[in-house]
């Protein structure tokens, strides 16, 4: 596979992968906060998960209703091999990209 | 209520997880309302955006919507039709608002072009202002033009052929071709000794001029010709398409402003500072915007002031905008109401043009209900189906507005050409070319007509459960509407019909019949005051003396277009007031019958050194001395500014009459006699016996043989110049009735057709009908009576829609109400008629079903 990690993607693979069993809506957008400093929609998101899950990068299942929730279920994300990949891709790419150049 | 538009919108599990999210971080945070609305607002974006929404499916919709269409050719070209009618007109009149207010001077680079005005809307400023803004606008330190150009828009008289012909002139600085970066057709434009006080007159004339007073021959370059008073040798020719920077005024004649007498005598005082005034236009410099401009002329212009202090500097700041449409702000202005209605109107005719559309695609839908089932039982969606109509409307709308523009090119070609019909229409030019606004203009009508049309067809295909009837009763509501509308712009035109016919009943309060005027123009360099009466004596005494003549007189204003005023007072303390003034010689108030009904009108005696009087109106007597005799009251003429007033007697008081059109109220108005005052430009009254028609040619025999260069223009019958000021009504009402009248075509069509489809979904019921005894005229009445009352309703809707959309036309009504009742029933009465027959083609061939053939066709 050629396909290339878009930046936000990959914040978003590895706020998943940081998460572990862990990963759901609510976690996933306060590590990117918190991470990033940056603030993310769940519009944004929830368009950015789904679509690498249809790059089969993500896996996702629902657990059971809470009440906290107002007795709506959570949908958690694992990541699966190809995101692993594509994650390993990613990084060795700007690795190779960033081998014996300095900065200023 | 957030969550719910959430949930709506994002079905299923995917809203209740992103709903179940939210209320926990909502909890976390401890509320934010805002907050909430606006993640709620960013699932929409995301799911509304056009790359989720068809990338994929939108040229599969189109390709099944195109062949679709080509299968049923009569249908699509029926609506096309529609739609091109209801575009068309929407784009030529786009083009004419267009051309009014947006499009740029057809010259290259134009859109760096920019006038420089004055928030009064008055000239820029002084002819000496002019240089000073020239020089320090373009010194290196403040370089806002590349170029600025002074001008001055006037009507002068170019002769050719024994006539003069009134054209619009421009006189302007020599580096006019240069700035405006615009070749000569042939010859040259200015050089800078051609702007020079004493240099040789020479002027460049347009393409227009050219080819019709001058035959398009090259040898008028180098040729002498009379432009006002003085010969001009003639050194180029615009290109063609130029008429000048302020359209619609067409300029067809350009001199060098140094050239002109006045300005000539004005520039020969170098302490003037005050006049002429001029406008200006300027080529922005690159890199500047006409704000940044617009800043650095008004530091100029108060430095300038500064430094040349005078007592009447030109009135408010000054502005810089990009000359675009109309560029003269009073144009605009005038235009601004007119193209609104114009607008609305058509956009009315769109409207009604889409509803027949709506209820093509209606009637199909119909017949496509078994496709649409089928598709549904193979797991199409209903959004699905519901964009497969929309995608069929989306090649309609493009197909008509493509139609639409055809449409609106050749009616406003044909607009263009009735423009020269106007007064003074000579002068206006619409080019109402096409240019990508207009284009841009017809795409978005034909996609916005789109979905409209499509809305609630494709809301029906979405709930393709509702019954026949719920779709019956939805076509039965569009015919409703169509009708009010068409009957709201009906009624406008009738109106506008009606008002014009009762201006001219209106009583101008003087004679017209049997009156001809005739503009001579008796001023200097040939006449002066002095020498310009003795001449006009000897004009009246040689018309009067020709056969059939009953009397003549002379005037300065030609009746009806008096816009002439004068400050008067009744004591030489008193604030003044204006009043309607003109100048007349001995004998006006019998030439134009109107009576004088106290003292007496001028005579012989009023001459120079006698005393100065006045003939006032009744209102200006009532106004000054109510209940007191008015003669040999003294009325003190003059504002006041420069000179001092005169004092003038009263000798009579004449009864009041229109001066400046015929809707407007009785005015307060003073004559002055020839003899004691003075205008160069006047107009001659005949009163013939028999048609004044056929007097023109021998008039004007008369004056060529008492002054072979005496410069005549129109002659016209004073019958004809009450029509020409009322031609923006007339105008207004030709436009109101073509469109009145398509909008009533379209609306026919969609009641027959809704009353067609009825009797074809029928042809069983009235079969049965039929078959158990019912008479043809019973089935005739059963038909007919459904169109009428649809066409009832909508005139009943109509009617007071049209009570609350006239009173917008109460300007043009020439005091007649805008509740006219005749033009109320007159306009529902013919929607009647058109819906008897629209209803009564149908309901014929319901009459001809064959009961037998109706019963065995299921």
């Amino acid at each position: 596979m050629s396909d290339y990690l878009g930046e936000f993607e990959q914040v978003v693979l590895l706020a998943v992968l940081r998460l572990g069993d862990d990963a759901y809506g609510v976690p996933i957008r306060r590590e990117i906060e918190k991470r990033c400093g940056r603030q993310v929609t769940v519009g944004a998101l929830y368009s950015t998960l789904d679509r690498l899950e249809a790059k089969a990068y993500l896996s996702s299942w629902f657990a059971d209703p809470t009440a906290e929730r107002g007795g709506r279920s959570r949908r958690y994300f694992r990541l699966e091999p190809a995101g692993v990949e594509a994650l390993a891709r990613a990084k060795a790419m700007f690795e190779r990209m960033w081998k014996g150049v300095r900065l200023a | 209520m957030a969550e719910r538009l959430l949930r709506r919108l994002v079905p299923g599990r995917e809203g209740e997880i992103i709903a179940g999210d939210l209320r926990e971080e909502f909890a976390a945070r401890g509320g934010g309302r805002i907050w909430y609305w606006g993640e709620v607002l960013s699932c929409v974006a995301v799911r509304l955006s056009p790359h989720r929404l068809t990338a994929p499916d939108l040229r599969q919709d189109l390709h099944y919507a195109v062949r679709v269409l080509r299968r049923n050719p009569g249908y699509a070209l029926t609506a096309m039709i529609c739609l091109a009618l209801g575009i068309g007109v929407n784009s030529t009149v786009f083009s004419m608002v267009n051309e009014l207010f947006w499009q740029p001077l057809p010259l290259p680079h134009s859109g760096r072009l920019a006038i420089v005005g004055r928030e009064s809307d008055g000239m820029a400023c002084s002819y000496r202002d002019y240089l000073e803004f020239r020089q320090r606008a373009s010194a290196p330190a403040g370089r806002f033009f590349s170029g600025l150009v002074a001008y001055d828009d006037m009507r002068v008289a170019i002769d050719s052929g024994g006539m003069s012909h009134i054209v619009g002139a421009d006189a302007v600085t020599a580096n006019f071709a240069e700035v405006l970066e615009m070749p000569a057709q042939r010859g040259r434009w200015f050089r800078p000794d051609d702007d020079r006080l004493g240099s040789d007159p020479v002027a460049v004339i347009g393409d227009g001029t050219w080819g019709r007073l001058f035959g398009r021959s090259a040898e008028v370059i180098g040729q002498r010709v009379r432009i006002g008073t003085q010969r001009y040798r003639v050194i180029g020719v615009a290109p063609p398409g130029f008429v000048g920077m302020s359209p619609p005024h067409m300029v067809e004649i350009w001199m060098p402003l140094a050239s002109q007498p006045g300005v000539r005598d004005l520039l020969a005082n170098p302490g003037e500072w005050e006049r002429p005034l001029v406008r200006l236009i300027g080529r922005l410099a690159d890199g500047k915007s006409t704000r940044e401009a617009e800043a650095g002329m008004r530091a100029l212009d108060a430095m300038i002031r500064r430094d040349f202090p005078r007592d009447n500097a030109p009135a408010g700041a000054v502005t810089v905008e990009l000359a675009t449409g109309a560029s003269r702000p009073d144009v605009r202005r005038v235009a601004a109401p007119m193209a609104a209605l114009l607008l609305s109107v058509t956009a009315v005719v769109l409207l009604i043009a889409c509803v027949n559309v709506a209820n093509l695609i209606l009637s199909r839908s119909a017949v496509r209900r078994h496709e649409m089932a089928v598709r549904r039982a193979l797991g199409a969606g209903l959004w699905r189906l519901a964009r497969q109509t929309l995608a069929e409307g989306i090649v309609l709308g493009a197909g008509g507005a493509v139609l639409g523009l055809a449409v609106g090119y050749w009616s406003g070609r044909l607009l263009a050409r009735s423009l020269p019909g106007f007064p003074h229409g000579g002068m206006l030019a619409l080019r109402l070319d096409p240019d990508w606004r207009v284009v841009a203009y017809a795409a978005v009508a034909g996609l916005a007509s789109a979905v409209l049309f499509t809305l609630a067809p494709a809301m029906d295909a979405v709930r393709s459960n509702a019954g026949v009837s719920l779709r019956i009763r939805q076509r039965d509501v569009y015919v409703v509407a169509q009708v009010a509308l068409s009957l709201v712009l009906l009624i406008a035109a009738t109106l506008l019909v009606r008002a014009l016919g009762h201006a001219l009943e209106v009583d101008p309060g003087f004679a017209m019949a049997e009156r001809l005027e005739a503009r001579l123009s008796v001023s200097e360099p040939e006449y002066t005051a002095q020498t310009g009466r003795l001449f006009l004596d000897r004009v009246l005494a040689a018309v009067r003396a020709m056969p059939d003549v009953q009397s003549a007189t002379i005037s300065h204003n030609t009746p009806l277009s008096i816009t002439d005023a004068r400050c008067a007072a009744p004591d030489a303390s008193a604030r003044p007031r204006r009043a309607g003034a003109d100048i007349v010689a001995a004998g006006y108030f019998d030439t134009l019958g109107i009576p004088i009904l106290q003292g007496r009108g001028f005579a012989a005696l009023d001459r120079q050194g006698a005393p100065q009087v006045v003939v006032v109106n009744e209102t200006f007597a009532r106004r000054y001395w109510p209940g007191k005799d008015p003669i040999g009251q003294s009325v003190w003429l003059g504002c006041d500014v420069k000179e001092p007033r005169t004092m003038a007697e009263v000798v009579g008081v004449a009864r009041d009459a229109k001066y400046a059109s015929l809707d407007e109220p009785p005015q307060p108005f003073v004559y002055r006699p020839l003899a004691q005052d003075w205008a160069g430009f006047l107009t001659l009254i005949v009163h013939t016996v028999g048609r004044p028609e056929q007097f023109t040619a021998p008039l004007r025999a008369t004056l060529a043989a008492l002054d072979p260069n005496l410069r005549v223009y129109e002659i016209e019958t004073l019958e004809e110049c009450a029509a020409g000021s009322l031609f923006q009504v007339r105008w207004q009402a030709a436009l109101l009735a073509v469109f009145g009248g398509l909008a009533m075509v379209l609306a026919a069509v969609g009641l027959y057709g809704v009353v067609a489809y009825t009797v074809a979904q029928q042809t069983r019921e009235l079969g049965i009908r039929m078959a158990i005894g019912a008479q043809r005229a019973d089935l005739l009445w059963m038909v007919l009576g459904r169109g009428l009352r649809l066409t009832a309703m909508g005139i009943g809707i109509g009617l007071l829609l049209s009570a609350a959309a006239t009173r917008l036309l109460g300007g043009l009504l020439y005091g007649m109400s805008p509740l006219d009742p005749v033009s109320f029933a007159t306009a529902s009465l013919a929607w009647t008629a058109v819906a008897m027959l629209a209803s009564y083609l149908p309901a014929r061939r319901a009459m001809k079903v064959d009961p037998v053939v109706a019963l065995r066709w299921e």
